[in-house]
């Protein structure tokens, strides 16, 4: 697990931390376990705080060290985020396309994370679940005409290709569409967020931490109350997870 | 903080001497003592501690496990028990409803015995659990007590026990009796007596309870183990014939247990366990030895895994008491849909999906129904994820009803808010863990700190889910063995060591990454050797786990249950506070789109008001409720026997980040609401309960019952109850559920607040009172509205710029308030919407609109029943007509100098209050004013109405909005509150009294009349409300004359003002006769309500009078010498 990234090319590595964040069962760690393992559980149990994996991704000039901290879920999981989203310099939220209300949620974290977690932070909007409408339609055929079947199942698409996409432009997200178990598009997600992270803001690698990791350590260090997360000198008092 | 100051304002206002317990901040961090009993020896919250002495416990000796000789239990000999006796303790033997207990760890709970030392007794018993030597003994399971004869002053019971089966003897086969306990209590003769006393009387009651054991402790797997020598096959069938089959033992059974039972020794294990049960008895009658405990820590056999946990954990004795608690659960709730079931649904499937059992039906189905049941029973917690981990985990040996009241354990004692809503007790153990890092283990502390590593990342899910997910299942397993045993403390213990163990290598990352890979690696080598190449072959079949075990419970032994509780004390508030904030940011940024008209200020502002009102209301009906319970508790027992705590599992109220709070503001909240935030909210007569609202025939609340329980409002200010508040509900609640939610109440403000645009607001108050939506407000809506205008502005319109009353000195040297200024206004309002209104019938109008001839026919029907029910009330409000002429000239006089130079002045006199006056003339020009002649106003009309009155301009361009304060001009407290006392301050100032005689019930009448049936004849007569309109204006302008005397700011006027009061006064007088009927009506009302008020106050005082009853029964009996038997002639005490 703990490869330890020494760069054995010329080609500089950098790690950067990741954070998954979407309604319980979008199929946030079974996206991950597809990039990172390339496998798929149908039965992935849920998420109890928080996972922690990592995985390479090789850029064209440089190789990325995703971080990657799963979150759970579940509504009542999400004073923990805070924890877990503190420094992140990039964010997947998912949805399930064949939910309507797992759209609001992601809508809901993005909001939380524009105003609470780091500036500059890379956000990636996806909806995954492409596999289970794949059939019926390809890409954005019906737009809406998802919301007047009645089927209960769960098995027709809810949100229209063109609802995510349109909201992801309008607060400047990248956008994709997935399937953690087709493995559609998984790696694509991974890879347009390396793509997107701006070299400035890049740590070095492991060990010899970045100036602007130090920098951020500074006054933390002191502080014994650490836990208060309050990280961005910009996100003022009113941040804080509540551990 | 904004919510705990008004909560801490809440509780000052509760006697603390009436009510100690979760209600005083102080208390609620220290236990109380029945709530330490309980936790103690792990009983159902029913348990309070009626008795403790000191004792002495003996337990025959305990046989050679080599030699069976069955011979020497009969061997025992009464006459000779202390020659004989072998085993014994001293502890403290304590008596609750149901239970007798017995622990040699020191648990005293007599509250005399250290009121400076309680939080040392804390520590020593701070849920402890059954820790130390003892037993937990139901009274169901005490078959016989006798009185044993001793040589000395001495004084000793031999108790019998059974498990509610004939043990076997010599020719009936059957489980082995448990033993004979022998107690010899040392205390004062009466003590002693009094002790004896209170156990027979629990003994009778526990008669009642056989039943019960018999059916609880069938399912015990120690039943059928017991029943015969070990390594025999048990007897095939029952005595009646029924075969016999072991007790369900979790999925295990069925699908095997998790790990390779010859490398757990599972064997010899049961082996251990057959003896000690053989010896010390079981489930109900199981005694507890060192042995006992060292059993537990090796870990336990498979088959007997699920009992021991249900015994130590307590959940047995919860099952004891309500056997049917979890099959009546599901039956009554089958087919029921809740947010829980659906997120217990999603979750099913991927609970522990790698065993085998999960994997099955029959599995995930034990699964969703232990986690529906207990979603129903607890819908505070409902559902969690990681619950479904941990019942899983359970469920492999426990069956579904184990299971069941084990987590009900787990989720309301063991783990206190950790799967609550808001996870506060996750987070704040999360907290203490840190904290005790930082204690025991400096150096990795700071290096955590230094690399910015956060633990609880890493340790929550240890927590969480009791190390299920985090170790392999075997392990884990045994943490939940020492857990159930020992409690809390365990997480805590097994945590720092796992650190300490893994600290070289802690050092030695830099990243959460690291850190995580560190532990995780370490989780999975947890089974190999922590010696593997040492020399000695015993130190290397030591594993990675035992050496963990060891060092956290000796190494971490330090850590007791006190520790952690002092811990949790201090960072409690921070916690909470933490997740409030985040609660509240993420609330406000939720709200949805209208939000954004309102400035984050105020949303917070409405946030705070909004929650804060809800809890204040909770806090209200829960003391309410308290004070219910402590009456009746008192009326039943006697006074020493009341704990001096409320009942402990009484949940802390107060803050959002405890968890589940009500979200949905009902009527009568919402009225606090509002007078929390505008000034016409608050009544007028705050004293005198608000009128009865009767039944309205629109039925929007018909359906729903409010209770009048809840008429005490708190410190904040008393609202009023005014029909535009109803409508201003309504319209808020847009779904229709009858009750607010903060988005409700966000979305209903924010285009009266922020769209700050005279048309919409305009518009805003027309639907408001067009009811049909039809674009038309009828006669009755008109005068609603002008009613409601009236309401609004009776406290005066606050301008930005002044809040309060205005008063002002017209050009003429007249004191002038804008608050007549608007009742004029309105007046004209009234006049003119009955001159410009559109009758419904064309046949009194010629311009009548094209558009509106196809309203005509659908309003027909409405129009019809108006004036049926308008023909009872014709009668009455001729009568008020004929009386009204005599004041002919007066109103006019009155209001003319207040109204002279006013741009008013110019109007026609019947633009004022003259209109009162002339009824008839007015009903005759203006067929409109016909009451049989339905007419209505359309939304243009209204807002030619409006734009044609400066005032009314004002009104609706800014002074509706700013009235209703929020975070840019709060509306303090302190001042409505004043506000609302308005009429009492007056007499405090001395105004005089006898001057204004009518003016308490007219001014009341007037001001915040309800809509109703008397109302309604009143409304409909024009002269009524005329003649109302006048005393509401004499009643402002005496007030506003007190405004003045008061301030002595204009003296000249004097004069004016008596002759105004004269006339005030009678024309109040007449005004007063006039609305008697209305006014008798509503005191009737409100003497109903006045009398379940008072009642309580009054049965508060029978309640206290009980109690000193009791106490004085109480002390009587003490004196009384207790009917005791004497010691050598009658042995038996008791025998079933």
């Amino acid at each position: 697990m703990s490869d330890s990234p020494a760069p054995s090319a010329p080609k500089p590595s950098s790690s950067v931390k990741l954070v998954l964040l979407g309604e319980a069962a979008v199929g946030k760690s079974s996206l991950v376990l597809r990039f990172v393992n390339d496998a798929f559980e149908p039965n992935k149990e849920p998420t109890i705080g928080a996972a922690f994996l990592t995985q390479k991704c090789n850029l064209p000039n440089r190789t990325i060290k995703f971080e990657i901290w799963d979150t759970a879920g579940q509504e009542r999981f999400a004073s923990l985020a805070p924890m877990y989203y503190r420094n992140a310099q990039s964010a997947l939220v998912v949805y399930d396309i064949t939910k309507a209300s797992s759209l609001v949620k992601a809508k809901h974290w993005i909001a939380e994370l524009q105003r609470q977690a780091s500036p500059g932070i890379v956000i990636a909007l996806v909806g995954n679940k492409l596999d289970l409408v794949e059939d019926e339609e390809e890409g954005e055929a019906q737009e809406g005409e998802g919301e007047g079947e009645g089927e209960e199942d769960g098995k027709v698409r809810r949100v229209s290709t063109k609802e995510g996409k349109d909201y992801a432009d309008e607060e400047n997200l990248l956008f994709f569409e997935t399937s953690a178990k087709s493995g559609h598009n998984v790696n694509e997600v991974f890879t347009a967020i390396a793509n997107a992270i701006p070299e400035t803001s890049l740590k070095g690698p492991r060990g010899g931490a970045g100036g602007a990791t130090q920098a951020a350590l500074g006054s933390g260090a002191q502080d014994n109350s650490r836990v208060n997360l309050n990280a961005n000198a910009d996100a003022g008092p009113k941040e804080g997870c509540a551990c | 903080m904004f919510l705990q100051n008004l909560v801490q304002k809440a509780q000052q206002l509760i006697d603390p001497s009436v009510l100690p317990g979760p209600l005083g901040n102080a208390s609620a961090n220290r236990p109380s003592k029945s709530q330490l009993f309980r936790h103690q020896f792990r009983l159902p919250e029913s348990q309070n501690p009626l008795h403790e002495i000191t004792a002495e416990l003996t337990l025959p000796k305990s046989k050679n496990p080599g030699s069976k000789s069955p011979g020497k239990q009969g061997s025992w000999d009464k006459n000779n028990w202390d020659r004989e006796r072998g085993t014994h303790y001293v502890g403290q033997l304590h008596l609750s409803e149901q239970f007798l207990c017995f622990s040699t760890v020191n648990t005293s709970f007599v509250s005399t015995a250290s009121t400076s030392a309680s939080s040392a007794f804390t520590g020593r018993t701070h849920g402890t659990g059954p820790a130390g030597n003892g037993f937990t003994l139901p009274l169901c399971a005490v078959r016989r007590v006798e009185r044993l004869h001793t040589q000395s002053y001495m004084f000793a019971l031999s108790i019998t026990t059974w498990n509610g089966f004939e043990p076997a003897s010599g020719d009936t086969s059957g489980a082995p009796a448990p033993p004979k306990l022998t107690i010899q209590l040392e205390g004062s003769r009466q003590q002693c007596e009094r002790f004896c006393d209170g156990l027979k009387k629990g003994l009778k009651q526990g008669v009642k309870e056989v039943e019960n054991m018999r059916t609880v402790a069938q399912d015990c797997y120690s039943e059928y183990f017991l029943y015969n020598e070990f390594d025999q096959t048990p007897t095939a069938t029952k005595p009646d014939g029924t075969p016999r089959t072991p007790p369900d033992t979790g999925l295990g059974s069925i699908f095997k247990y998790p790990g390779n039972s010859r490398k757990l020794r599972d064997r010899s294990k049961m082996r251990l366990w057959h003896e000690y049960l053989k010896e010390n008895g079981r489930n109900t009658t199981l005694v507890r030895q060192p042995d006992f405990h060292r059993l537990i820590r090796v870990g336990l056999p498979n088959l007997l895994r699920g009992e021991i946990w249900e015994l130590t954990s307590g959940a047995f004795y919860l099952r004891l008491q309500k056997p049917k608690l979890y099959q009546e659960t599901l039956a009554k709730h089958e087919g029921q849909h809740s947010v829980a079931i659906d997120e217990i649904e999603k979750d099913l499937n991927r609970s522990l999906p790698e065993y085998a059992g999960f994997q099955s039906e029959e599995g995930i189905g034990r699964l969703r129904r232990v986690l529906t049941a207990y979603s129903w029973t607890n819908t505070e917690v409902g559902y969690c994820q990681a619950m479904n981990i941990v019942v899983a985990a359970l469920l492999i040996y426990l069956s579904e009803d184990q299971a069941f009241y084990t987590l009900s354990v787990l989720c309301d004692r063991l783990l206190p808010g950790y799967y609550s809503i808001t996870m506060y007790g996750t987070l704040l153990d999360q907290r203490v863990f840190e904290s005790l890092v930082e204690k025991t283990m400096p150096i990795i502390w700071e290096h955590l700190v230094k690399n910015d590593v956060q633990l609880s990342v890493v340790s929550l899910p240890w927590f969480l889910s009791l190390y299920i997910n985090s170790m392999p299942l075997i392990f884990a397993f045994r943490v939940l063995d020492v857990f159930f045993l020992e409690g809390p403390r365990v997480l805590f213990q097994v945590g720092l060591a796992i650190l300490r163990i893994n600290g070289e290598e802690l050092l030695d990352a830099t990243d959460d990454g690291t850190f995580i890979s560190v532990l995780k690696s370490y989780f999975a080598r947890l089974g190999e050797s922590a010696h593997p190449k040492s020399e000695n072959p015993k130190y290397r079949a030591i594993t990675n786990f035992q050496a963990l075990m060891v060092v956290a419970f000796k190494e971490f032994d330090g850590i007791t249950q006190h520790t952690i509780s002092a811990e949790r004390t201090k960072h409690k508030t921070a916690v909470l506070d933490n997740i409030e904030s985040f609660a509240k940011r993420t609330s406000i940024r939720n709200l949805g789109p209208e939000s954004k008209k309102l400035s984050t200020n105020d949303l917070g502002f409405l946030y705070d008001r909004f929650y804060a009102v809800l809890y204040e209301r909770q806090q209200r009906a829960k003391v309410l409720q308290a004070e219910q319970d402590r009456r009746q508790k008192a009326a039943r027992s006697k006074a020493t026997e009341i704990v001096t705590g409320i009942p402990g599992n009484a949940p802390e109220m107060g803050r959002v980040g405890l968890g589940p709070s009500p979200t949905q503001m009902d009527y009568d909240a919402f009225r606090e609401f509002l007078a929390g935030v505008a000034k016409w909210a608050v009544t007028d007569s705050p004293t005198a309960q608000s009128p009865m609202r009767e039944e309205k025939t629109n039925g929007y609340f018909g359906g729903t019952t409010r209770s009048r329980s809840t008429s005490t409002w708190g410190s904040g200010p008393e609202p009023a109850e005014h029909e535009f508040m109803q409508r201003l509900f309504s319209r808020w609640d847009v779904d229709g559920a009858g009750a607010l939610s903060l988005q409700n109440v966000v979305g209903g403000l924010a285009p009266i607040k922020g769209d700050r645009d005279i048309m919409s607001s305009i518009s805003y108050f027309f639907e408001l009172y067009d009811d049909d939506q039809d674009g038309k407000v009828d006669r009755e809506g008109i005068l609603r509205i002008s009613e409601a205008l009236l309401f609004l502005s009776r406290r005066g319109l606050s301008s930005p710029a002044s809040s309060a009353v205005e008063v002002e000195v017209g050009p003429d040297g007249q004191p002038r308030n804008k608050d007549e200024q608007f009742l004029g206004a309105v007046s004209a309002f009234i006049r003119r919407c009955f001159e410009y209104a559109d009758p419904d019938h064309p046949s009194h109008q010629t311009e009548k609109e094209a558009t509106e001839d196809l309203d005509k026919f659908a309003l027909g029907d409405d129009d019809e029943d108006a004036g049926d029910d308008l023909m009872d009330l014709k009668e009455e409000s001729e009568e008020k007509t004929e009386d009204t002429p005599a004041d002919d000239s007066k109103p006019s006089e009155v209001t003319s100098p207040s109204a002279a130079d006013d741009s008013m002045l110019a109007r026609p006199s019947e633009n004022t209050f003259g209109q009162t006056a002339k009824p008839h003339q007015a009903a005759t020009a203006n067929a409109a004013l016909d009451p049989s002649s339905p007419v209505h106003i359309t939304l243009p009309t209204f807002r030619m109405l409006v734009l044609a009155d400066e005032t009314l301009e004002y009104f609706f361009d800014s002074g509706f909005a700013n009235s209703f304060h929020l975070a840019d001009a709060p509306l303090p407290s302190s001042t409505v509150t004043s506000q609302s006392l308005l009429g009492q301050q007056s007499q405090a100032l001395g105004a005089p009294k006898d001057a204004m005689p009518a003016l308490s019930p007219g001014g009341a009448g007037a001001g915040v009349v309800p809509p109703g049936k008397g109302l309604r004849g009143m409304l409909d007569n024009i002269v009524t409300d005329g003649m109302r309109v006048a005393s509401e204006v004499r009643r402002r302008m005496d007030e506003a004359q007190k405004e003045i005397d008061k301030g002595a700011s204009t003296r000249g006027t004097e004069d004016d003002s008596d002759d105004d009061e004269d006339e005030a006064g009678r024309d109040l007088l007449e005004g007063a006769e006039a609305d008697a009927g209305i006014a008798g009506r509503k005191e009737s009302g409100a003497g109903d309500r006045g009398e379940s008020v008072l009642e309580s106050p009054v049965s508060l005082d029978k309640g206290k009078g009980k109690a000193k009853e009791a106490v004085g029964e109480e002390k009587e009996g003490g004196e009384k010498e207790l009917p005791m038997p004497p010691i050598e002639s009658k042995d038996t005490m008791f025998e079933r």
